[in-house]
């Protein structure tokens, strides 16, 4: 196995997450300047360097030989949510944090990649024109048992982005049409049968979501004054650290999940386009790649994680402005969070491992 | 390893799907932005301006007032308010009841202010309760430790020194009224105190002064974090009244108990010298937000305290209007000073008797004697001779029936009657016989004690009528420049100066001369000169005399007069509700008054009764 050495290496993917990454340690630091977590941009910036070592190690590795072991990595990826399901500390309600010292970890977001991994190891070995009923009974199972588990933490967000991997199971691996209505109907009266079992505040930031007005000094808060920063922000915003919604903590969780409306305020619409295109750009090269994929393994590898990457993307984009409900999902490399950052770049560098082994005879 | 991946059409074809469906998604959510931050960002922009500045009221002192000597009236003082830190605290009930306890406060209304901050945020502190005491303040301090919600505010109160001291001539402070705010939305905010009545009214803006602003930045717990602007308050200016202190005292002093108002003039420049409206309310129960209880009981109070008696309510003005009708007679021709009226009694005009005041009649009497002793039925012959026509345009010349144009507001008019009058009005004609009744003062003729003061100063001026007026100045405490009042008069009629002489004779005789019905009030040396006058409240003669009748069915009193006679120095009119004589209750008092204006000590008398007992003469 052979490091670097005449193999393809995707620049364009490479810096667009560089610029994305450099964008994010300058909105960590606004977003964090005048509170007492001064340390958290040096620390953001560590998890950084973790990630960035984790992307080139994957890119180097062979994802074949991961894919070999998806099954037993997807077992292991589990235990910590089982665990954290009996013994877990709640943070903010939920318990998906594990604490190791002064760090804490989402294990979900391995879990997630492990299941990326098995996802394609799946469809590795299907190779029918139609997906077959067995084949999609794995496929839902892969993604349903962790869905589940991060579901009862409970973090209803943070499971939602288990989904984008049945989709594109269910879409690339040509499920039949008739499957999709049935599914459908089952998500409908499911969604119907499911509300009796969120949390109270998660109903709230439902009702919240359909009319935030009705709730202005608690859930509906948040959405209008990420709304009123991103709108304030104007075409070229209001400066570096001078963004007045997130500098005087009228933006709340600004440096995790609402990182997206600091950039909006303080950079504008132009900042806005920027960071969009550099997103759009990840998304799009990554699809082009997984077209060029050797394998259906290493095409469904790329095609699996970019989806729960643009799904954070877009999720996260869209509840600055009350698009989507407000259910804490971070925005992938810009928001705060370790794990998040960490695992992202794992996430990048399993696509650029998938890239540089495109031909055959590598 | 498995083979090479090499069906490809469906997978590729649905990747270029996908493809589109990306970019349309990035596409779509650019548009978002672009909407939010292009098409509305100009409305989120104030949004985020208005979040987080703030503008913080700097109250502007008001001016302070002050009597034509330098004695404060009305200033500020500071006054203490409890505030509740709703995000201090951990158990706001428990907060409540804390205070309540401590400060001994009504739970009601406790719980009717907490009410009203419901869907302020947190960072909005409750006004609990106003006007601690220095000693509460120190309790408050004291448990600091226990109770971090707590904080004391220091505010500024208007403080009336003297009480209900000429309170409806100085006014109060209240809140804006919804109406008041709507009118000068950019100078008050609800809640802002601004003048209601008398002066503090009239003069609101040169008091007030300008309220200062602060723009604040501040964060999302409302917490100051820098300050954008501010502009300076303009304190109010301070106001220097007419009025004399000491001469305002002793008429309070005489209507401790008594129902009624009174007017002291400079006859030459209008100032006003004292004006009294009894009975009175102390305007500091307005400063401190009285309760709903004490306002009921203000407005519901039958004698009306907060009403101006002197320049709002009017009343026939009796025979203290002789004095007028004795000018007119003479200037117009009607009478000579020689002329001679018989009084038996009674007389009969229009086929109707009329009685003189002095069953027994006056005799042969001249115009002097009639206005000394008050004779009715000269006064009938003279009203006869006149005609109502005429007696009404000197009634009117004297400024009757229209404002005198005092700086005070709600100033009422009165009523001249005339036979227009009757048949718009009363839609019934004037009868003769009413003129008669007119020429002593009585029927349908309406004055105020400032307008009898006005029309007396008008007279002894020899037709030129001061504008009565209380500003005197105004100080500007910041440049140190004064503003003074510019003295404006009228002269409306020329009175002759040989008429003037006889009619001043004889209401100096009035007073200083044996039958003159305020004899008892004469004081050696004080020159008082003037007219005394009752008005009967019931219907037509009731052969009761007056202090047998209920005190709501007695005669009110007049007196109107000046002092000294030549030159005079002081015009005053005191009307008492109620009082039945105007020799016995007026008099005394516009004597008091004008010896201690003049400086002129009243001698001990043994005959000297207390005015309860003044009926048994039976002089009106």
């Amino acid at each position: 196995m052979r490091l670097f050495g005449g193999r393809h290496f995707d620049w364009t993917l490479f810096f667009s997450i560089i610029a994305l990454l450099s964008i994010g340690i300058l909105l960590v630091a606004s977003a964090t300047s005048g509170s007492r977590n001064k340390d958290l941009t040096t620390r953001q910036a560590m998890w950084m360097g973790i990630g960035i070592l984790a992307m080139v190690g994957m890119y180097a590795l062979d994802y074949r030989v991961l894919l070999k072991f998806s099954f037993v990595i997807y077992l292991v990826s589990l235990a910590p949510l089982a665990y954290l399901l009996v013994f877990g500390h709640r943070i903010a309600h939920v318990r998906s944090w594990i604490r190791v010292g002064n760090f804490q970890f989402q294990p979900a977001e391995i879990t997630k990649l492990a299941a990326a991994l098995l996802m394609a190891y799946l469809f590795e070995n299907e190779e029918e024109a139609r997906l077959r009923p067995a084949a999609f009974a794995k496929l839902f199972a892969i993604v349903l048992v962790p869905f589940v588990m991060v579901f009862l933490q409970p973090d209803l967000g943070l499971a939602l982005t288990f989904l984008p991997l049945l989709v594109i199971g269910m879409y690339f691996g040509s499920l039949p049409w008739r499957w999709w209505a049935a599914l459908a109907l089952v998500l409908v009266m499911g969604a119907g049968a499911g509300w009796f079992f969120l949390k109270d505040y998660q109903k709230q930031r439902i009702t919240t979501f359909l009319q935030p007005e009705t709730d202005l000094k608690g859930a509906g808060y948040q959405l209008r004054q990420s709304k009123i920063a991103v709108g304030s922000g104007g075409l070229f915003g209001k400066g570096f650290r001078k963004g007045t919604q997130s500098q005087l903590r009228f933006l709340p969780v600004r440096h995790t999940d609402f990182i997206f409306a600091v950039l909006a305020e303080e950079f504008g619409f132009v900042g806005v386009l920027m960071v969009l295109s550099l997103y759009a750009a990840v998304v799009l090269r990554s699809l082009r790649l997984a077209s060029h994929a050797r394998d259906r393994g290493g095409a469904f590898l790329v095609l699996g994680l970019i989806a729960c990457f643009g799904f954070s993307v877009i999720i996260n984009m869209g509840m600055m402005i009350g698009v989507f409900p407000t259910t804490g999902i971070p925005l992938p490399l810009l928001s705060y969070g370790g794990s998040s950052v960490a695992t992202t770049l794992t996430a990048m560098g399993l696509v650029l491992s998938v890239e540089a082994r495109r031909f055959a005879n590598v | 390893m498995k083979a090479v991946f090499e069906d490809r059409t469906g997978f590729q074809w649905r990747l270029e799907i996908s493809f589109i469906v990306v970019s349309i998604a990035f596409g779509l959510m650019a548009t978002a932005y672009w909407y939010i931050q292009i098409a509305r960002g100009d409305y989120y922009f104030q949004l985020s301006e208005n979040n987080r500045l703030r503008s913080v009221a700097v109250t502007a002192a008001r001016g302070v007032i002050r009597d034509r000597n330098g004695v404060i009236l009305a200033e500020n003082r500071p006054a203490f308010s409890l505030y509740l830190y709703r995000r201090e605290t951990k158990n706001l009930a428990a907060s409540i009841d804390a205070a309540i306890e401590t400060l001994g406060l009504a739970r009601e209304d406790v719980e009717r202010r907490v009410a009203r901050y419901r869907t302020y945020f947190d960072f909005v502190p409750i006004d609990l309760a106003d006007n601690l005491t220095v000693g509460e303040v120190a309790t408050v301090e004291s448990r600091s430790v226990d109770h971090p919600e707590f904080a004391v505010g220091v505010g500024q109160q208007r403080f009336y020194t003297h009480g209900s001291f000429a309170a409806q001539a100085l006014g109060y402070l209240s809140e804006a009224t919804t109406v008041q705010v709507a009118a000068a939305p950019d100078r008050y905010r609800p809640g802002d105190p601004i003048g209601q009545r008398g002066i503090e009214s009239a003069y609101q803006d040169l008091l007030a002064g300008r309220a200062g602003e602060r723009r604040i930045i501040v964060d999302s717990f409302g917490h100051e974090t820098a300050e954008e602007s501010h502009s300076d308050p303009i304190p109010g200016r301070d106001l220097t009244l007419s009025i004399d202190a000491r001469l305002q005292s002793v008429a309070e002093d005489y209507f401790k108990d008594r129902v009624g108002s009174v007017v002291a003039i400079d006859p030459k420049t209008g100032e006003v010298l004292a004006i009294l409206s009894a009975p009175s309310y102390d305007p500091n129960l307005f400063s401190r937000r009285m309760t709903a209880a004490e306002w009921s009981q203000l407005v519901e109070n039958p004698a009306k305290p907060l009403q101006n008696r002197a320049i709002q309510n009017v009343y026939s003005p009796g025979s203290a209007i002789k004095a007028f009708m004795a000018e007119a007679g003479l200037a117009g021709g009607v009478v000579s000073p020689d002329t001679k009226v018989y009084c038996s009694g009674s007389a009969t005009f229009y086929g109707r008797t009329f009685h003189c005041w002095r069953k027994e009649g006056h005799g042969s009497v001249d115009l002097h004697g009639a206005v000394r002793g008050s004779c009715d039925v000269y006064f009938y012959t003279l009203g006869q001779k006149m005609g109502l026509a005429r007696i009404a345009s000197a009634m009117q010349a004297f400024g009757f029936g229209e404002l005198t144009g005092i700086d005070l507001p709600n100033e009422k008019k009165g009523l001249v009657p005339t036979e227009e009058w009757s048949l718009k009005s009363r839609h019934v004609r004037w009868y003769p016989s009413e003129t008669i009744s007119v020429a002593i003062g009585q029927g349908p003729v309406l004055v105020s004690a400032l307008q009898l003061a006005h029309a007396m100063a008008g007279l002894v001026e020899g037709g030129r009528f001061p504008r009565p007026h209380l500003f005197l100045s105004a100080e500007d405490t910041q440049s140190g420049n004064r503003y003074r009042y510019v003295n404006q008069s009228e002269q409306r009629l020329s009175i002759e100066p040989a008429v003037l002489e006889r009619v001043k004779d004889a209401l100096w005789a009035a007073v200083n001369e044996p039958g003159g019905t305020a004899y008892l009030s004469r004081v050696p040396g004080l020159d008082l000169c003037g007219k005394t006058g009752s008005v009967q409240v019931v219907g037509q003669k009731d052969t009761k005399k007056s202090h047998l009748l209920p005190y709501e069915k007695r005669d009110h009193a007049w007196f109107v007069g000046f002092a000294p006679k030549d030159d005079p120095k002081i015009v005053i009119c005191v009307f008492i509700e109620h009082g039945e004589h105007g020799a016995s209750a007026a008099a005394p008092l516009a004597r008091d008054l004008a010896a201690a204006y003049l400086g002129v000590a009243i001698p001990e008398r043994p005959g000297e009764r207390p005015p309860g007992a003044a009926a048994q003469t039976g002089q009106p």
